[in-house]
């Protein structure tokens, strides 16, 4: 999986599960203050991506995820490493 | 003690969503029911009729209320709005210490339970179960997601009682308003389809079965050809209040809903009690003050199964006679559980205000068993003032409202 497409799939979860409006998923997004989720959210987010992007959130792993780009590091490390 | 209005109504139905309109369907002798393809595929499945509700905007509701609410939230939050509209209200407005909301379902929602027990069979265990699936399936689930919709503080309750749950909850809002501690209830119930829902009458024989090519001809309450209920999804709510705080607003009033009561026979889970019934029936009349003769239509819960339409049927001619004119609408919408006792409210008010009394769709030979009262089965115009509709559930519930003219 490459960069661009985790930052594809990733979009594509928040437009799609949450309804986000494509212009809103920059980088800098701040995932409660700017795309305006809470924490509910959060746990049904890292959910979703378990299931679309085929890694696992363990513990920790999202507990420094503020913004759209932790996300994507966030998945970037975790990824599969045979991907 | 205190007299209590109708002030607002909303729907979402297989025949519309909002009350003029499925009045009018109801008038045209038009059916929600139709066959269900997809339900062919399941094992032990013999029942393939069911109402589905017509498309609704349930994207009027936000995401971040909608996230939590599976389909008979969204179809309660919209029938919750326009019952509002209609009653000239909207929830910031209401003073919240004196108002109570009471919502039903038969169950959490039965199409996210089956996801989460799937996922959890295939899983060994709750991995992957979204966060927000427990608030789809909790028992209160639609009560607090409507209150979620409407941002409504105040006392908010659940009832569930299935096929008497949105009726049971009218009954219930009713003695509030009575305390002297309320001034406004909002009442209502919603169901959402799921073949597992048509599958609990199925199994005990009280779906139909024998007409799923010709779905439009079952159910047939009172008929002698019925073969037992089509289940049906929709939501039914209504705004009432004492009769002081509707005036003090001066609001609109659809009509009255002069008593109220509910009961449950403790004998048997299924078979319903011709007495148990009787005594509901009078119990809500002596509560209203009204004398049996006094009324012009008695609206059954009548669903088209073997025995209970007869028990039903015997019960209303022993409290009403011979001559009460009786109809049922589960010919027209299907059973939709939860809500049919909220949308039967609302049939007997429009019964009431345009003088005309809706017959039972498909009765076509009278089961001689059932036929010991006037069944209706055409529209007839008539003078009246007083009805009375009826509920029954699983569980020997029973309830009986009666409606009168504003």
């Amino acid at each position: 999986m490459q960069s661009d497409e985790i930052v594809q799939r990733v979009n594509a979860t928040l437009q799609e599960g949450f309804e986000i409006a494509p212009e809103k998923l920059v980088p800098d997004a701040h995932l409660f203050q700017d795309l305006e989720l809470d924490s509910l959210d959060a746990v049904d987010l890292m959910v979703h991506l378990e299931d679309s992007l085929g890694i696992k959130v363990e513990g920790e792993a999202f507990k420094d995820v503020r913004t759209l780009r932790d996300v994507y590091a966030m998945v970037e490390r975790l990824r599969p490493s045979n991907a | 003690m205190n007299q209590v209005v109708l002030t607002g109504m909303g729907l979402v139905t297989g025949l519309g969503n909002d009350v003029d309109t499925v009045f009018r369907a109801v008038l045209e002798g038009k059916t929600a029911v139709r066959t269900m393809e997809d339900w062919r595929k399941y094992n032990g499945l013999f029942s393939h009729v069911a109402a589905p509700a017509e498309p609704f905007d349930e994207k009027i509701l936000p995401r971040s209320v909608r996230r939590t609410m599976s389909r008979m939230s969204e179809m309660a939050s919209v029938a919750s709005l326009a019952a509002l509209r209609d009653a000239d209200l909207t929830a910031p407005a209401l003073n919240a210490e004196r108002t109570a909301m009471i919502y039903g379902s038969t169950t959490g929602s039965p199409v996210v339970l089956e996801a989460f027990f799937n996922r959890l069979a295939e899983r060994g265990g709750p991995e992957g179960q979204l966060g927000t699936t427990f608030f789809k399936v909790m028992n209160h689930s639609v009560a607090s997601n409507v209150a979620m919709a409407l941002g409504f503080g105040g006392p908010s309750l659940g009832t569930a009682s299935a096929c008497t749950t949105s009726s049971q909850a009218i009954a219930l809002g009713w003695e509030l308003l009575q305390s002297g501690l309320y001034d406004v209830v909002l009442a209502g119930g919603t169901d959402e389809l799921h073949y597992t829902t048509a599958a609990v009458f199925d199994i005990v024989g009280a779906a139909s079965r024998g007409y799923n090519d010709r779905p439009e001809r079952t159910p047939r309450p009172f008929d002698r050809d019925r073969d037992g209920l089509a289940v049906a999804e929709g939501a039914a709510v209504v705004v009432m209040e004492t009769q002081a705080h509707a005036k003090a607003r001066g609001v609109r009033v659809h009509g009255r809903l002069a008593g109220a009561a509910y009961r449950c026979d403790g004998v048997h889970m299924s078979h319903p009690q011709t007495g148990a019934m009787a005594e509901t029936m009078r119990m809500a009349l002596g509560r209203a003050g009204v004398e049996p003769s006094a009324i012009g239509y008695v609206n059954a819960h009548a669903t088209a199964t073997p025995v209970g339409d007869v028990e039903e049927a015997k019960a209303t001619a022993e409290v009403f006679g011979e001559r009460a004119r009786v109809s049922s609408l589960k010919g027209h919408f299907g059973h939709s559980l939860a809500a049919c006792g909220a949308l039967e409210v609302a049939m007997c008010v429009e019964m009431l205000r345009r003088q005309v009394l809706l017959p039972t769709r498909n009765l076509e030979n009278p089961d001689p068993e059932c036929a010991v009262v006037d069944l209706l089965r055409e529209n007839h115009p008539a003078s009246f003032s007083a009805a009375i509709s009826n509920n029954f559930a699983f569980g020997g519930m029973s309830t009986s409202l009666v409606i009168l003219s504003p």
